[in-house]
């Protein structure tokens, strides 16, 4: 007798429908009575947090597989992400950071094996331009930020964001003066240079010129300590990696670059100078150097060995020991 | 929400502020009183975090930044906002007025607070906790020193220098699915982790910080972490944690009391609550909202009890930082994964003083400047046999500057190695005494004294094994320092030659 007044409970994908008819909701009625407002906010609040509970279980359930593909397939089924991602400004501050989780759960969620968000972000391509904008605004950039890094966990998608003007724009949010912004863009920007190691294979040597222009002036060359410090390590971090083997050759041939790492081996920051080593060594261990680049390396040669020879990491590190005899070698050789 | 504090917006350069003087300091970080001039000259604390020393990865401090931005809570402190500086981080948070508890305690209340003080601070801590937890954080790195106090009263869990997430996909991991869930890595401060976290191969969730919430407890109540007279190993304490029981740790600390005066009395609803936080098993211990409904909650005072009660007695932030600094504390030496409040960072590792010693070994530093020398000596001797022409001089009139400096250095390392050597052989002393009290407890079967005995013996091992570390550390060092002062000397006496001969000249 008793089950016959409990409402039935909600499907996953009741619980998406309900949320996209409030996000309709609140877009369009933004304007409209307070009272009225709050308690339909307070509702949308309540559906976004179910949500994050069906997806990443409670401290009483772990996630089902089979409620998280309903609602997987519901959400996308609709134009959710869309509405979501455009009233996120509209959110008090603990329901957007529930919908950036929410998001960023999605991206991994398979129906039928496949990852379905993907395709809707193949299809709505726009809303990655919308999620890179976030960072010209503090109250969202962290969350549009933390939902763009999920995004291009998928290989098409980040191609998308690699080849579009977005990618210029990151070289103004990584120097922001506000700091989580910052770093959360440069975090982005990393991962975008990493990922997805044949994509950003072409994207270096099909961008080549324009990328590193902007990357020597803008983030070498930066009067910013910390955007110095992180530029430098990535391009270490780019340069070393296999398939980027091209790109680096054509890096260390150049006397303009060869310039930049060695005013940056001159730091006074320890942990510059020693990420500018690791790309410094390339330009010397290259067996084909260009005229220019020797004769740059003979006429210092005096200077960088009494530079090298002083030169000393803060733990004991092997690998740097014998690169640095290595290029102490090469360049006494010259 | 935030929307209310966001409308003041502070200024993202350092211009804007005016640093007033030092409230705390640490390895990589160094917090002050500061006003900001465009908003009316208003009172905040500025955390300067030196991005150049090695501990300060840059990833952990992005984390940190972001877990501040993100989390809004009347119990947990928020960052105002942080920029860099040149090298540096500045996070402008809130003043809090009166420190840390763990200060708070040290200079006031050695003994421990009061129990209706306890109640209000911890009560406060778990709001905190239960917000934490139902975001998904974990804080990692709860005791006395991370709860800081505010004139009024109003009290705030800091420190996200070792939160995480158990929602961010970590990049290590970032190729299976949802496996973000648990940590590996270790994080925390030894003596209030939780056994699942020494035991790092586990895992770990939410439940690791009701523990050190308990163990938080129990400095609240004695004025020290339990077993914090214990050297701080991590073996060592693997195996004392994963037999700790609530009654090893009152009777324990009753006895120290003993020692010192009367015997606390604490009440039953105070000591059961304790002990649920302490059960070896996560699954047992309550959640922060459970715990919330725990009668001994009930009838907890409010702060306005705890201003009138506690902080009335207790000296400002800034007179006790001056006070250690003319007691001759080094603040520098402290560890600080970096709190807003100051002195707490000494005593990161609790109120032991051994520790300031082995901070001072930390391996990092000093050893850079060890190799140096080293290297110094041989190009000095070097120097020395290939005679002088004009410019090996000058420069050796440069090194010889360094080496006097460097002297003094060791000079002053010398010593502190001497005490910590005898310091560890009273802590040696101290464990077998602690030992022997376990193993001769009544009502226990032969098995467990058999076991006991075995792994006592274990410790005086691995103890002895440090000491002769140490003693062989010793020996190298004062090496090092005669082979350093011999140079010294021949450097002076070369000099005078030099003077002498320049003098004659003329």
């Amino acid at each position: 007798m008793k089950g016959l007044f409990k409402s039935k409970p909600r499907t996953p994908a009741d619980v998406v429908r309900q949320m996209r008819d409030l996000l309709i909701y609140v877009d369009l009625n933004w304007n409209s009575q307070e009272a009225k407002r709050e308690e339909k906010m307070a509702e949308l609040n309540k559906n976004i947090r179910e949500m994050k509970s069906i997806l990443y279980g409670n401290s009483e359930a772990e996630p089902l597989s089979e409620a998280c593909a309903q609602l997987t397939q519901e959400f996308f089924k609709g134009n959710t992400l869309r509405l979501l991602i455009v009233c996120l400004p509209k959110l008090n501050l603990e329901a957007r950071k529930d919908a950036t989780q929410v998001v960023a759960n999605l991206q991994r969620q398979q129906v039928h094996s496949r990852l379905i968000a993907s395709d809707y972000l193949e299809a709505n391509k726009d809303l990655l331009d919308l999620l890179v904008s976030g960072y010209e605004n503090m109250d969202i950039a962290l969350h549009y930020g933390a939902m763009l890094r999920e995004c291009i966990r998928h290989q098409s998608i980040a191609r998308y964001v690699l080849e579009s003007e977005n990618m210029r724009k990151f070289f103004n949010s990584i120097q922001l003066p506000n700091f989580d912004i910052a770093s959360d863009a440069s975090a982005t920007f990393k991962e975008l240079l990493t990922r997805h190691k044949s994509t950003v294979a072409e994207f270096l040597s099909k961008n080549y010129d324009w990328f590193f222009k902007e990357f020597n002036s803008k983030l070498l060359e930066s009067p910013n300590y910390i955007t110095r410090r992180q530029a430098v390590k990535l391009l270490g971090d780019t340069l070393l990696d296999r398939s980027n083997s091209a790109v680096m050759v054509r890096y260390v041939s150049s006397k303009d670059n060869l310039m930049i790492l060695m005013n940056l081996l001159r730091e006074t920051s320890k942990n510059i100078q020693i990420e500018a080593f690791h790309v410094f060594k390339l330009f010397v261990a290259n067996q084909n150097k260009p005229q220019e680049i020797v004769s740059i390396l003979v006429t210092n040669r005096n200077k960088l060995l009494r530079l090298l020879s002083d030169f000393k990491t803060d733990k004991e590190d092997e690998q740097f020991e014998a690169d640095k005899a290595q290029v102490i070698k090469e360049i006494a050789a010259l | 929400m935030t929307e209310e504090g966001r409308k003041i917006t502070y200024p993202l350069d350092s211009g804007s502020y005016r640093l007033l003087y030092e409230v705390g300091s640490g390895v990589s970080a160094v917090v002050y009183k500061a006003t900001c001039l465009p908003l009316n000259s208003a009172v905040v604390a500025i955390k300067a975090i030196d991005l150049e020393r090695s501990r300060a990865n840059l990833d952990d401090v992005r984390r940190e930044a972001k877990a501040m931005a993100l989390l809004s809570h009347p119990n947990i402190l928020q960052a105002h906002c942080s920029f860099t500086v040149n090298s540096h981080l500045w996070v402008v948070m809130p003043f809090m007025a009166a420190g840390s508890l763990h200060s708070i305690i040290s200079s006031l209340f050695p003994d421990g607070l009061p129990e209706p003080s306890i109640a209000i601070v911890l009560k406060e801590i778990l709001h905190a906790l239960s917000y934490l937890h139902d975001q998904g954080h974990i804080h990692r790195d709860i005791k006395a020193g991370n709860i800081l106090v505010d004139s009024d009263g109003t009290i705030k869990l800091a420190d996200f220098g070792v939160s995480a997430s158990i929602y961010e996909s970590h990049p290590s991991s970032s190729s299976t699915s949802s496996s973000s869930s648990f940590f590996n890595d270790m994080a925390g401060t030894p003596y209030w982790m939780a056994p699942e976290v020494i035991h790092s191969h586990v895992g770990y969730g939410i439940k690791a910080d009701i523990w050190s919430f308990g163990i938080t407890a129990l400095e609240l109540a004695h004025g020290r972490p339990p077993l914090s007279h214990l050297p701080l190993s991590k073996s060592l304490m693997m195996r004392i944690t994963s037999r700790l029981r609530l009654e090893d740790a009152h009777e324990q600390c009753a006895k120290e009391n003993d020692k010192k005066k009367k015997k606390k009395k604490f009440s039953k609803a105070f000591k059961e609550m304790v002990a649920s936080c302490l059960s070896q098993d996560p699954s047992k211990r309550p959640s922060a909202d459970k715990l919330l409904r725990h009668p001994f909650f009930k009838n907890c005072k409010s702060p306005d009890y705890f201003v009138k009660n506690v902080l009335q007695a207790v000296p400002t932030v800034e007179e006790r930082f001056k006070e250690r600094r003319i007691a001759g504390g080094h603040p520098d030496e402290a560890d600080s994964g970096g709190s807003a409040s100051p002195p707490v960072k000494n005593r990161r590792v609790s109120g032991w003083n051994f520790n300031e010693d082995v901070f001072k070994l930390d391996p990092v530093y000093p050893e850079e400047i060890e190799d140096k020398c080293a290297i110094k000596c041989i190009q000095l001797s070097g120097d020395e046999l290939s005679n002088g022409d004009q410019e090996g001089n000058e420069e050796s009139k440069v090194e010889e500057e360094d080496l006097a400096k460097k002297a003094i250095l060791k000079e002053s390392l010398v010593p502190n190695l001497v005490s910590l050597l005898s310091s560890l052989e009273l802590q040696r002393g101290m464990v077998m005494d602690v030992l022997a009290h376990c193993g001769c407890k009544d009502g226990q079967d032969e098995k467990v004294r058999e076991q006991r005995e075995q792994q006592l013996l274990g410790y005086v091992r691995s103890l002895q094994q440090t000491v002769d570390d140490l003693n062989l550390q010793l020996q190298r060092e004062m090496k090092r320092n005669r082979e350093l002062e011999e140079a010294l000397d021949r450097l002076r006496r070369k000099s005078s030659e030099e003077q002498q001969r320049a003098i004659s000249t003329s």
